[in-house]
């Protein structure tokens, strides 16, 4: 439940809007999928790995076996919107002969529910975080992964070869990162600013009307509760949590806040001129600027208590092409080719081999903005995000509410 | 002869079907999704199909809020914006209408037109225009700053939130003000002006009561949506301060992990219509009495 509305990929503008219609109609297809019945699981609840408590999880099949050859026809891919170089998917097609066919969706829970009653049968399923990954689990949508067709993987950064959420890597191979940090204007506000008062600024009613945070509960309370002072982003902690939602209120009365995952846009736009976003929404804002404008007005705070994050790509167990699945899996861990999908995607790959200098010899990240890079000393100091509890998550959801009900 | 009742009640057969396909049932399931439970696994709604095994708990948390937590505030700037979003419907929507049925000559088709034709195009678009107009170097923003009008429209304000229901609406309510007052019958304005009345009496004691029942079936069918609607706020403002409950609908069912909140939202919000409906549905039926009579 962590990540609703959470992936800032809807490049264009107008496909992320014409998500807000189709949300509408996802009100009606869960209910109806509720209607289904036969969804209800009886169980403890989810097996959830954490850094504290890394998890193997469950195998219920076989990978597939070595060697089999390439099928051929379509390859059927599940992603956010933008999340995959047009160029890229043009190259495989072309490489390997075959079509890719792309189905969208805007939220896990969605995507989840989808994939569970049917209306989703991809081979692969991209920009999966944890949080949905221990769902397909119990739902025995995914089939374990045979390494050899993936060399590439030695190419992932060290510190997710062996992921909490997926010891051993059986199901999945990680494909962006991201840390959570404050986006700003350069030509508004000095960097200074955060080394003396950290997110404190957010709080700052000279920003008011001009500053925005994250419409994702899981990470604006987060926030609020580093600003507080503590250090967990998984909080179950009754008065921690209310406390974050007082934070927040307080920065509502003080600057009317918007709450949403437009920054991208709407900092580069000069609409805005502060706002608490994911990392690699910074680079995608790059793209956004006006003409003439020098990407320098564009610049990143990364908090030293923050969440970092990554997702990744599997494979479902249906599957029709599952060798070709895997050989995607592989094309997008090649350096190059996660290079080339960079470029368009604005994220940062989850690969060792492409580091800091590299991206900033590409020439296409600012100077101001190499605070946004994630490097793996970041990856390895930032807090996880875990699924919560259901009672816990009611908490946050209470303060949630409080806030976004004004 | 004979047979003609069961003809009639034939008749009915394809509006009751889909009344209770459309209607009777998903809003049962709705409440068996209000009063249901939430797997533990997948986080979802599990609706209760049997009424005597509801759960209230989560409903009452729910209700309790409405009424004296935070989305108390949420509901009652719901009803504000909505009411002053459909004073200023009637406020424009009314004269138009008026114009149209009385004034506008040979060319009411073609002013039909105008009026309908913008609203061929889809209702994103015509927001996302307006995002466009509205933003800080947008042509509407400069254009009245001409005048010494320097807002940030897009900053959160309700003025925007509620101009945008206004724009996105006052059609739906012409298109009805319309037909109800080109059925009027005119002669008698003339009979009233004949008998003394200035043109202000006639209007006050002749034709408000006559368009009365249009004004209200307009007006109900632009609350209808406006109470619901969540969309303009997402795109015209997206600030805490401006919420819904049409926000906190899609919350709750889109982007949470207690659906059952959305649900009884949705429950609570029906009721509250259906109050104003019966309203509507009243004075419509006193409206045919006193012209039957």
């Amino acid at each position: 439940m962590t990540t609703s509305n959470f992936r800032p990929m809807q490049r264009r503008d107008f496909l992320r809007k014409l998500a807000i219609t189709t949300g509408g109609i996802t009100v009606g297809g869960s209910l109806l999928a509720a209607c289904g019945g036969g969804s209800s699981t009886t169980s403890d609840g989810l097996s959830i790995g954490t850094p504290q408590n890394p998890i193997k999880l469950p195998v219920s099949t076989d990978p597939i076996a070595d060697g089999l050859a390439n099928e051929s026809g379509t390859l059927e891919i599940l992603n956010w919107a933008d999340y995959m170089n047009p160029e890229s998917i043009a190259a495989f097609e072309t490489k390997f002969g075959v079509k890719i066919s792309t189905s969208i969706y805007d939220t896990e829970e969605a995507a989840v529910a989808k994939l569970r009653n049917g209306t989703f049968k991809p081979d692969v399923i991209l920009g999966m975080t944890d949080t949905g990954l221990a769902k397909l689990i119990a739902a025995d949508i995914l089939q374990p992964l045979n390494k050899s067709y993936i060399p590439n993987f030695g190419n992932v950064i060290s510190g997710l070869r062996n992921p909490y959420y997926d010891l051993e890597s059986q199901y999945t191979v990680p494909y962006f990162l991201y840390g959570n940090g404050i986006g700003y204007r350069t030509d508004v506000i000095d960097k200074s600013a955060f080394a003396q008062n950290g997110y404190e600024v957010l709080w700052d009613t000279k920003y008011k009307g001009r500053l925005a945070v994250l419409d994702s509960y899981r990470d604006t309370l987060a926030m609020a509760i580093f600003r507080n002072g503590g250090n967990d982003a998984n909080s179950s902690d009754p008065d921690e949590i209310k406390k974050a939602g007082e934070a927040l209120i307080e920065m509502r009365e003080a600057v009317n806040p918007k709450v949403d995952i437009l920054g991208y846009q709407e900092i580069p736009a000069g609409n805005r001129d502060i706002q608490f976003l994911w990392s690699g929404d910074m680079f995608t804002a790059v793209q956004y600027l006006p003409e003439g404008v020098d990407p320098g007005v564009l610049g990143f705070w990364y908090p030293e208590t923050t969440v970092t994050k990554n997702d990744f790509m599997c494979i479902t167990k249906a599957a029709k092409s599952p060798v070709l699945a895997h050989q995607l899996i592989n094309f997008l861990s090649d350096t190059d080719n996660a290079l080339l999908n960079r470029e368009y995607v604005g994220y940062q790959p989850a690969l060792e081999t492409i580091t800091v200098d590299m991206l900033l010899a590409s020439e296409t990240i600012p100077e101001s903005l190499v605070d946004a890079l994630v490097t793996p000393e970041k990856y390895e100091i930032g807090l996880a995000q875990v699924t919560l509890e259901p009672e816990v998550d009611a908490l946050w959801l209470e303060q949630w509410t409080a806030f976004t009900a004004g | 002869m004979r047979r003609a009742p069961r003809l009639w009640t034939l008749f009915a057969l394809p509006g009751t079907t889909w009344l209770i396909a459309l209607f009777a049932i998903p809003f049962y399931a709705v409440a068996c999704v209000a009063f249901g439970t939430i797997d533990p696994i997948f986080r979802d709604a599990v609706p209760q199909w049997n009424p005597m095994s509801w759960d209230f708990t989560q409903a009452s948390q729910t209700l309790a809020s409405l009424t004296s937590g935070p989305l108390r505030g949420v509901a009652i700037r719901t009803v504000v914006y909505v009411f002053c979003a459909m004073v200023i419907s009637f406020t424009i929507g009314f004269p138009i209408a008026y114009f149209l049925a009385r004034h506008s000559g040979k060319r009411k088709l073609l002013f039909l037109a105008l009026i309908i034709v913008p609203f061929w195009v889809n209702y994103l678009m015509r927001m996302l225009a307006w995002v466009n107009l509205l933003s800080s170097d947008g042509l509407f923003t400069r254009f009245m700053r001409l005048f010494g009008v320097n807002y940030n429209w897009l900053d959160g304000s309700p003025i925007t939130v509620v101009l945008g229901l206004v724009y996105g609406y006052v059609p739906f309510l012409i298109l009805p003000l319309y037909a109800t007052l080109e059925r009027l019958d005119w002669r008698l304005i003339d009979a009233a002006r004949d008998l003394g009345a200035n043109s202000r009496q006639a209007f006050r004691l002749v034709t408000m009561p006559m368009s009365k029942a249009g004004l209200v079936a307009a007006g109900i069918l632009i609350a209808l949506p406006m109470f619901g609607d969540y969309y303009t706020n997402d795109l015209l403002s997206r600030s805490p301060s401006t919420e819904m409950l049409g926000n906190q609908i899609d919350f709750f069912l889109n982007a949470s992990s207690q659906p059952q909140n959305g649900a009884l939202l949705v429950i609570v919000l029906s009721i509250f219509l259906l109050v104003l409906m019966s309203f509507y549905l009243r004075s419509t039926r006193q409206q045919a009495r006193q012209t039957t009579r």
